[in-house]
């Protein structure tokens, strides 16, 4: 009994009965893209397990609130950060005869707005996640439509909680309401999806492969050429599908030529899965920027954990698992480590915001152009509370005003600020997950 | 009693000779008249057949229809269940005829059909690079999963080229031509291997790893260069990811191609004398600081053996040294799935392992890839367009399984001689070596209508067609040099040489994939991977199971095909390939050991004899969570009695599971149930006997004497009244028709050999391949040697 290799987690989620789409562009031809008008862009960022809500909630609302604890590291973003509270996830709470799932269903929801089925088999039913309904119309322009990363591998697989399927905390995207999206947690997968197998994104390496791919292709065309004219016209649908295949990539690398090409950050490609959470951390958000940067995408999800992740942080001095710690029922030592952890990634996440606004795009920066949510489905960890998610966003101006803290009344349902955001992002429509209206942002 | 008259049944098909004088039309076409044109005539036209106005006399000139016709009588699926039915020998006499009639048309015009273009599947290229380059790739990872025809995924028609393939295969030949040629200069990766998580790791995991192992894997890695490589091993998690199995220490063995590089120990560390977590997952509860750090993750870290390896690919296996708590053969229960992901204890599993290099490099060595390239080296400048030339074109030769023209050898050099100013010379050949491989010359198997041919008409295949068939058939690959020197030189045509060809490529161990690319294909056996029994009503089945079940099938299949047995022992041998695992499954008593082994059934087993009593195929013909007559029934009608059932109506309600009061019912009176409709009926009654057949194996194949607390019931009555009992009662009828039999096997075979479906016009080459099959009892090679003989197999159709 030989193992295969590596074998990929697409594999995994078969094995329960799902089949995935996989989106099978590799990511050879890259495009090189100088933008003339501002695009649009969305950055969605989980971070899983609830917040310690008393440090993070402001006190104050409007333009004159102070910064908890949690969120001191936005603080050079301020004129960017809209605090968003009030917003509940009530879709997530548990139905009549349902048991635990506690955070499967939060997680589940989270981007759906929608009430995932209860099962562990391969039943599983969910809705179509809100960042697949903006790559199916951001993807028209870019290479990929969209990415889905974490740092947590697929791990624990089947049954999570007891009825529950993993596929809820394992990812936030639904391309279907069958077909949950794995999330890459390698970054050198992620690179190699985002520009091919390279050992760099150094230019004259591109330029390299590009003069190679070019000279192939055109050998190619020309013996295929040559042979459509020998054979009968029965024989030539096949190598004409062939010959087109080949037109279609000469076409995008003619493209993406054509488009000039940018002094992207040197990265090299990484090597394989860091082993410490920071490392990690940072070059998936390395990755995010320079995909944001060479536009190969405009739709990006990622999660710093899956929902009920156990992920210690060893390197802040907490060797105890995430999950178990946020169910601290008041013991000040647990709650401590709790907000330790919670700030550490909200450091790594101001290192994102940092680059976003340090990388000129267009006439601004890429900050300016963009949208990025950052938030959990779920407010206290310790009840698994769906109600005053912590949400915040960090975006341009075009897209709301930054600098305030604003309280919704009357407990909307997270899928109204998600309707909003369609709308901002170009792609209004009538209703998404458990909406009920728009929201004054 | 009833075995005699099955067997005297049997007789009378098998022995109708080709020879006999065949009725005359007035008498066919009495027997038309009384069972069959009260519902096929002009008037109703049943199924659009009118038999009244059709002649007799001229069955030749309406061939597709008395070919259906013909299946038909054949497996006595007319006159449907419930008419009046003509004796055994009058059906005889009508076939005969009919098909003597439509041979003897078919010689006068023989049709071998057309294929066009062929692209070559995934399996396919993946051997072709095998043999090419000697390097093993993971063609799953590389190109997407090919589009399915007729059962097979190898039909020409059905396998497209799309813009996302056509990248595919422009990358994969760059990743592959990286890795045949060597690459000195590239930075560390890693490369990450994982264990799939409901494989139980208890024991001995393959043949591959030491005796006295448990657990772990063995796998092969390509080392790209002669340099310093780390592995890092991570054990497996509970979902509260805690380290499974800590608590005793346990001696973890690596190995590089056998040899033992370092024994390292995990578990039982000073760190849990204070207190640890919890062996089941408690909400909220944790341990102390020490034992919470080191069972997540401190236990792990220290599990990275660095090490020198020279490049190629080589055997890597880390393993557990075995100490099992529990004495091995005593069989404990089984954790349910949901259980076992609460649990810390137990055995420690591995869950990956990675694989990070090259570090220091120091050269690359010789790799057998490289001596397959390198068929010369150029010691001066001035050698290195003329060596590049020799190397391109016996690689092109190959790829291509053609002579190299001028235009080739110039093509090739000029993609050479750009790699060669960007880099050196080996960089040059790699560069031309990608063209190779996305190249139209290497990914389609093209065949040329000669000059002069008349439009539509049937005529021989070149020597190097025919080579090409003849691989793709027998080994899913390329030609080797013996068979393309021998078509080159035009000496396959010689009876003689072509029959010592097929007989050599069949002994050749390549020709397995006629096991696991035409067999599991036929018998659905690729369907295993995808099946979830219930954890909760089967508990014991585990990935160690499913995969022994492929192992037992794939081994039985392969013993049958290398001692060329005749295909019908597939049905009745009596023998099997067993581990300890799969015999407990079976209750077949003392085996002992992980390693399978040939063993005889006992009398007491005979139900396990043959396919039929394989868990690999009963599984894959249930549901999660019961079996299905209708499915097993459907697979035996398709796959054994080629006698396909029709689709179902729309709107077929599920089954009740319980009765009107409410307690579980046997699935046989639920079927009943069913059947009393008669509109179900109509095809049931066909279909149902045949799974019934099966009942006493259960959704995982074990016996079972009841279901639902009633005794299993596994009698049957076929529609033309045979009455048979049990798996026995099932395999006697079908060996009680062997022709049947053979002539299913060899349409899959036909269909698998020309990458196309079946046509009318292939009907009597499949009949002369089973009559000449049937001189030496059906055997493998009788049934292949007849099959590449074959008109359609030698012979194409020219264009319209």
């Amino acid at each position: 009994m030989i193992f295969k290799k590596a074998i990929p987690r697409r594999t995994f989620i078969r094995g329960v009965g799902v089949t995935l789409a996989l989106p099978l562009l590799d990511g050879m031809i890259p495009a090189f893209a100088a933008p003339e008008k501002p695009v649009k862009r969305f950055s969605i960022v989980y971070v899983p397990n609830g917040r310690i809500m008393e440090r993070w909630t402001p006190e104050k609302e409007g333009t004159d609130f102070e910064l908890p604890l949690l969120l001191q590291p936005f603080a050079p973003f301020r004129d960017r950060l809209l605090v968003v509270t009030g917003l509940s996830l009530s879709v997530a709470r548990h139905a009549p005869g349902e048991e635990v799932g506690v955070h499967e269903r939060p997680c589940g929801a989270y981007l759906t707005g929608v009430h995932p089925k209860w099962t562990d088999g391969a039943d599983i039913r969910n809705g179509i996640s809100l960042d697949q309904i903006v790559a199916k119309e951001f993807g028209k322009h870019t290479q990929l439509a969209s990415l889905e990363i974490g740092l947590d591998s697929a791990g624990i697989l089947g049954a999570c909680e007891k009825g529950w399927s993993c596929a809820y905390v394992n990812t936030l995207c639904w391309r279907s309401p069958t077909t949950p999206i794995p999330m890459e947690n390698n970054p050198r997968t992620v690179f190699e999806r985002l520009f091919g197998d390279i050992g760099s994104t150094d230019p004259a390496e591109r330029r390299a492969i590009q003069r190679r791919n070019n000279s192939i292709l055109d050998s190619l065309s020309e013996a295929t050429g040559d042979l459509i004219r020998e054979l009968g016209p029965s024989d030539r649908a096949r190598i004409s599908e062939y010959l087109d295949s080949i037109r279609d990539i000469e076409r995008r690398i003619q493209i993406a030529e054509q488009q000039g090409s940018r002094d992207l950050p040197s990265l090299a490609r990484p090597y394989g899965v860091p082993t410490t959470f920071q490392e990690h951390a940072k070059l998936m958000y390395d990755l995010q920027v320079v995909a944001f940067q060479a536009d190969l995408t405009r739709m990006i999800t990622f999660m710093v954990g899956r929902e009920k992740t156990d992920r210690p942080y060893p390197e802040i001095g907490i060797p105890d698992a995430h999950h178990p710690l946020t169910h601290h029922a008041g013991d000040p030592q647990k709650i401590e480590k709790v907000v330790r952890i919670e700030a550490l990634q909200a450091r790594m996440f101001a290192y994102y915001l940092e680059k976003l606004r340090s990388t000129p795009d267009g006439d601004g920066s890429l900050l300016d152009h963009m949208v990025i949510n950052y938030g959990c489905g779920i407010s206290e960890g310790n009840g698994h509370s769906v109600v005053n998610l912590p949400l915040l966003l960090f975006g341009g101006a075009s897209y709301f005003k930054g600098g305030r803290h604003v309280r919704y009344p009357k407990d909307p349902p997270l899928s109204n600020l998600h309707l909003t955001l369609l709308d901002k992002l170009g792609i209004p429509v009538e209703n998404f997950g458990n909406s009920t209206g728009k929201l004054e942002l | 009693m009833l075995r005699r008259i099955l067997v005297c049944a049997g007789m009378v098909l098998a022995a109708y000779p080709p020879a006999a004088i065949p009725q005359s039309a007035s008498t066919s076409r009495a027997f038309l008249d009384t069972y069959c044109v009260t519902c096929h005539n002009q008037k109703a036209a049943t199924a659009g057949l009118a038999l009244d106005k059709m002649d007799l006399e001229k069955v030749g000139e309406d061939r597709a229809v008395w070919e259906k016709v013909v299946h038909k009588l054949r497996t006595r699926a007319m006159p449907p269940p419930g008419r009046s039915r003509p004796d055994a020998p009058s059906y005889n006499l009508l076939i005969t005829r009919l098909e003597t009639e439509l041979d003897r048309a078919a010689a006068a015009k023989p049709d071998p059909g057309r294929t066009a273009v062929h692209r070559l599947n995934r399996a396919e290229y993946a051997n072709a690079i095998r043999d090419l380059l000697a390097i093993d790739i993971d063609s799953e990872s590389l190109l997407p999963v090919d589009e399915v025809n007729h059962g097979f995924d190898n039909i020409g028609d059905a396998l497209s080229v799309t813009p996302v393939l056509m990248e595919r295969y422009m990358s994969a030949a760059r990743k592959i031509g990286r890795m045949a040629v060597g690459q000195p200069e590239i930075g560390p990766f890693s490369e990450t291997y994982e264990i799939p998580r409901f494989l139980t790791q208890d024991d001995r995991m393959s043949d591959d790893l030491p005796f006295g192992s448990r657990g772990g894997i063995a796998i092969r890695h390509d080392f790209p260069a002669d340099a310093e490589y780390t592995i890092r091993v991570f054990l497996q998690r509970n979902s509260r990811d805690y380290i499974r199995g800590l608590a005793e220490p346990h001696q973890l063995d690596f190995r590089l191609d056998g040899e033992r590089i370092k024994l390292l120990t995990v578990g039982g560390g000073p760190e849990l004398k204070g207190e640890p977590g919890p062996t089941f997952s408690q909400a909220g509860k944790i341990g102390d600081r020490a034992s919470e750090t080191y069972e997540h993750g401190g236990a792990e870290q220290p599990l990275e053996v660095r090490f020198r390896a020279k490049s190629g690919q080589r055997l890597v296996a880390v393993t557990f040294l075995s100490k099992n708590a529990i004495a091995e053969g005593v069989f404990q229960p089984p954790l349910t799935q949901f259980q076992l992901v609460q649990y810390k204890g137990g055995n420690p599993y591995i869950d990956n392992l990675v694989i990070t290099g090259p570090y220091d490099v120091t050269g690359v060595a010789d790799t057998p890839a490289r001596q397959k390239i390198f068929v010369c080296r150029p010691t001066r400048t001035a050698d290195e367009e003329p060596c590049a030339g020799k190397i391109l074109s016996t690689l092109a030769r190959r790829a291509y399984r053609r002579p190299v023209t001028d235009k080739d050898v110039r093509t090739l050099l000029r993609i050479y001689e750009a790699g060669r100013s960007e880099g050196d010379f080996e960089a040059g050949v790699q560069a031309a070596l990608e063209r190779i491989l996305a190249g139209p010359e290497f990914l389609f198997r093209i065949e040329r209508d000669p000059a002069g041919v008349p439009p539509g008409t049937a005529y021989r295949i070149s020597d190097l067609e025919l080579a090409s068939r003849l691989s793709f058939f027998l080994w899913s690959s390329i030609p080797d040099d013996q068979l393309l020197d021998l078509a080159e030189s035009g000496k396959l045509k010689d009876p003689a040489i072509f029959e010592q060809q097929v007989r050599r490529m069949l002994g050749h161990p390549r020709s397995r994939s006629l096991v696991t690319n035409f067999a599991s294909q036929w018998l659905y056996l690729r369907n295993l991977g995808s099946k979830t029994p219930d954890p909760k009503l089967f508990p014991e089945f585990d990935e160690n199971l499913r995969q022994a079940f492929q192992q037992e099938t794939e081994l039985f299949l392969e013993s049958t095909l290398r001692e060329d047995q005749s295909v019908l022992r597939l049905l009745d041998a009596n023998y099997t390939f067993l581990n300890e695992r799969l015999a407990h499954h079976y209750g077949i008593p003392d085996i002992y050991g992980s390693h399978f082994r040939r063993v005889t059934l006992r009398p007491e087993f005979d139900a396990r004899r043959g396919l039929l009593g394989q868990g690999s195929l009963l599984t894959v013909t249930s549901y999660a969570n019961r079996t299905s007559v209708v499915l097993r029934g459907k697979w035996l009608l398709e796959n054994l009695l080629g006698a396909p059932p029709p689709p179902p109506p729309p709107n077929v309600p599920s089954l009740e599971e319980s009765g009107t009061d409410g307690k579980p019912l046997p699935l046989r009176q639920l079927m009943e149930n069913h059947r009393k409709n008669p509109g179900c009926a109509s095809c049931h009654a066909t279909i149902d006997p045949l799974g019934f057949a099966l009942e006493n194996f259960d959704a995982v194949g074990r016996w079972r004497s009841a279901d639902a607390g009633t005794p299993v019931d596994s009698s049957g009555v076929l529609p033309d009244g045979t009455q048979f009992e049990g798996p026995l009662g099932i395999r006697n009828v079908l060996l009680s028709r062997p022709e049947e039999f053979a002539a299913v096997f060899a349409e899959r075979m036909l269909v698998y050999a020309l990458g196309r479906g079946t046509e009318y016009y292939d009907y009597p080459a499949i009949r002369t391949i089973v009559r000449d099959a049937a001189r030496e009892e059906f055997r493998w090679s009788s049934l292949i040697l007849a099959t590449a003989r074959s008109m359609p197999f030698q012979m194409r159709r020219s264009e319209q």
